[in-house]
C-alpha cells in the first residue's frame, strides 16, 4: 500500500490579463462580457506512488511546476482534475515557524507553531524540553520571539515542525538555513526519520542532496513527468535534458 | 467537523492571539474598547432620551440594544479581514480555513460577553433590579452566534475575491444599524412593521431585551425566526466558504 498516491493530476492556473480585484469592477466585466484571462497548465497528468519508508526526490527547473505539485501534496492548492491521497500525518515544510508571533515569548509560539500542524497541548508538552534541547535554545525559551536572531528563529520553527511526529513529511529546501552545525543537524535528523519508516518527499535544485538523499525520483518538466525512476539515473536524464538540443 | 476538533487547539490559540492583540498594547486596552460603546450610548441617550419619552427605561433599553449591536457589528467586520490578514496559513501549510474565520468569531464572542457582564451591574442599577429571565440569556447568545459566524464565513470569503467588499459592508452594516431598534422604541416604526420585522437582528434585539430588562421569555415567533436566520446564516456562510475556499491559495 502506498503511503503518497497521486493519480493524474492537473492543475490550471488562470493569469488575467487585468487582475479585477474588486465587486466593482467584476460587475463591470459583467456587463462588457470579456473574458480576460489566459490558462496554463502547471501540472498535466502526473502520477506517481511514494511507499512507506522511501525519500522520494521531484526536481525540474523553475517553472516546471514542483513548487505547484508539493502544494497539492500539502493541500494548499487543489487539483483541477485528478486526485492526491496520503496516508497518516502530513507535516509541510513549505515555510518554517508559520504562525509565529514576534511579541509572543519562545515558549508561547511553541505551543502555537504545534498547533498549526495540528498537534494538542498535551502532546506538545510531552516533547517540550526536547524541542529546547534539540534547537539548543533552553536559556531562552521566556524570550521575546522578536529578539530572536533569525538562525534561533530557524532552529525553534525547524525543531517545533520535526517534534510533531508526521508520518510524511515535505520539505521544500528549508534545510539550506542556519549553520553549517545545524545544518548537519538537520540532514542527521532525516537520516534518522528514515530510519523510523517515516515518508520523505523533497524538492530541491541541489542535485548532490537529492542523489543522497533520495531512492527514487521525479523529474518535471512543464508540468509533465519526464521521467519517474532511482535518484541516479532521474538525475541524469535532468542533466541531459539540460543540454541544447542538437 | 471532525477536522475541527482535531484543531481546537489552533482554533483556541488564534483566539487568544486575536484578543491580546487587541488589549495587551494598551495597559486599559480593554476598559478603552468598553469606553467607546458607552460615550456613545451616553450621547444616544442625552439626545433622545425627550423624543422617546413614552418608552419607560429608556436608558436600560438603549444599552443592551446597542451592546446586542455590537457583537452583529464588530463580528462581521472583523471577520471580512480573517482570510486575508493570514496568507501563510492559507499559501503555506494546510489547515481547515474556518478556522481563521471562527477564532475571529470566537473572539468577538469573548469581548461581547464580557461587555455585557460589565452592564449587567448597570442596569441593576438603572432598572432597579434584574428579572430572572436573565438567566437564558447565553443561549441566546449561542443562537446569535452562529448567526454571526455564518454571516463572517461569508463575508471572509468573498473579500479574497473582492477587495472593496469592507466598504461595501460598511455602508450595509451602517443601513442595518438604523434599520434596527437600537436607539428608538419599535413603537416608531408604523407603516412597515411587518417587513420591518424581518430583519432578523431586530428579533434579536427584541429578545435580548425581553429577557435582560423586561423579563419576558422570548415569543415563539421571535425564537422561530432567530433560529431560522441562524440556520441559514450558518448554511449560506458555509457553502459559500466551501466553495471559494478551494482557490484562497491562488487569490490571496
Amino acid at each position: 500500500m502506498p503511503v503518497v498516491a497521486v493519480n493524474n493530476i492537473y492543475k490550471r492556473f488562470r493569469i488575467p490579463h487585468y487582475k479585477k480585484t474588486t465587486l466593482f469592477q467584476n460587475a463591470i466585466g459583467l456587463i462588457k462580457r470579456q473574458q480576460t484571462y489566459e490558462e496554463f497548465w502547471a501540472l498535466k497528468d502526473v502520477t506517481f506512488e511514494v511507499k512507506q519508508g522511501e525519500t522520494f526526490g521531484i526536481i525540474g527547473r523553475n517553472g516546471s511546476g514542483k513548487s505547484t505539485l508539493l502544494k497539492l501534496l500539502a493541500r494548499v492548492l487543489y487539483p483541477d482534475g485528478g486526485s492526491v491521497n496520503i496516508r497518516g500525518k502530513t507535516a509541510s515544510f513549505l515555510e518554517l515557524g508559520i504562525g509565529f508571533q514576534p511579541e509572543l515569548t519562545a515558549a508561547e509560539n511553541v505551543y502555537i507553531y504545534s498547533s498549526v500542524l495540528g498537534c494538542g497541548r498535551r502532546q506538545t508538552e510531552r516533547v517540550y524540553d526536547s524541542i529546547f534541547d534539540f534547537a539548543e535554545l533552553k536559556r531562552f525559551e521566556d524570550m521575546k520571539l522578536k529578539n530572536f536572531s533569525s538562525g534561533m528563529y530557524t532552529r525553534l520553527a525547524f525543531s517545533t515542525a520535526i517534534h510533531t511526529d508526521p508520518d510524511t513529511l515535505l520539505i521544500d529546501e528549508v534545510l539550506a538555513v542556519g549553520d553549517e552545525s545545524f545544518q548537519k543537524k538537520c540532514a542527521d535528523t532525516i537520516y534518522d526519520l528514515r530510519k523510523k519508516g517515516r515518508t520523505i518527499i523533497y524538492v530541491s535544485h541541489d542535485l548532490v542532496s537529492v542523489g543522497n538523499l533520495c531512492q527514487r525520483a521525479l523529474l518535471l518538466d512543464g508540468g509533465r513527468t519526464l521521467a519517474i525512476d532511482s535518484a541516479n539515473k532521474v538525475i541524469e536524464a535532468y542533466h541531459r535534458s539540460l543540454q541544447p538540443h542538437d | 467537523m471532525r477536522e475541527l476538533w482535531q484543531y481546537r487547539e489552533l482554533t483556541w490559540n488564534l483566539t487568544v492571539v486575536d484578543l491580546k492583540n487587541r488589549y495587551q498594547n494598551t495597559a486599559l486596552g480593554f476598559l478603552w474598547s468598553l469606553l467607546s460603546p458607552l460615550m456613545t450610548a451616553m450621547v444616544l441617550f442625552l439626545v433622545f432620551r425627550y423624543l422617546f419619552e413614552q418608552e419607560p427605561n429608556f436608558a436600560a433599553y438603549l444599552l443592551v440594544g446597542l451592546m446586542s449591536w455590537r457583537f452583529f457589528a464588530a463580528g462581521t467586520t472583523s471577520a471580512v479581514y480573517a482570510v486575508v490578514s493570514k496568507p501563510s496559513l492559507v499559501t503555506k501549510v494546510y489547515v481547515p480555513r474556518q478556522i481563521l474565520v471562527l477564532s475571529n468569531t470566537v473572539a468577538n464572542l469573548i469581548s461581547s460577553i464580557i461587555e455585557f457582564i460589565i452592564i449587567i451591574p448597570i442596569l441593576f442599577f438603572i432598572s432597579g433590579g434584574l428579572p430572572l429571565t436573565i438567566l437564558l440569556f447565553p443561549l441566546i447568545f449561542l443562537i446569535y452566534f452562529w448567526f454571526v459566524y455564518g454571516i463572517a464565513l461569508f463575508l471572509a470569503s468573498l473579500y479574497v475575491n473582492f477587495r472593496d467588499l469592507n466598504q461595501i459592508w460598511e455602508v450595509v452594516s451602517s443601513i442595518l444599524f438604523f434599520l434596527s431598534p437600537i436607539f428608538y422604541p419599535m413603537s416608531a416604526i408604523k407603516g412597515a412593521m411587518p417587513i420591518y420585522l424581518l430583519n432578523p437582528i431586530t428579533e434579536f434585539i427584541i429578545v435580548y431585551r425581553n429577557l435582560m430588562i423586561y423579563g419576558n421569555l422570548p415569543s415563539l415567533y421571535s425564537l422561530a425566526i432567530i433560529c431560522v436566520a441562524a440556520a441559514a446564516a450558518f448554511m449560506v456562510g458555509t457553502i459559500v466558504f466551501n466553495r471559494l475556499q478551494r482557490r484562497f491559495a491562488e487569490e490571496i
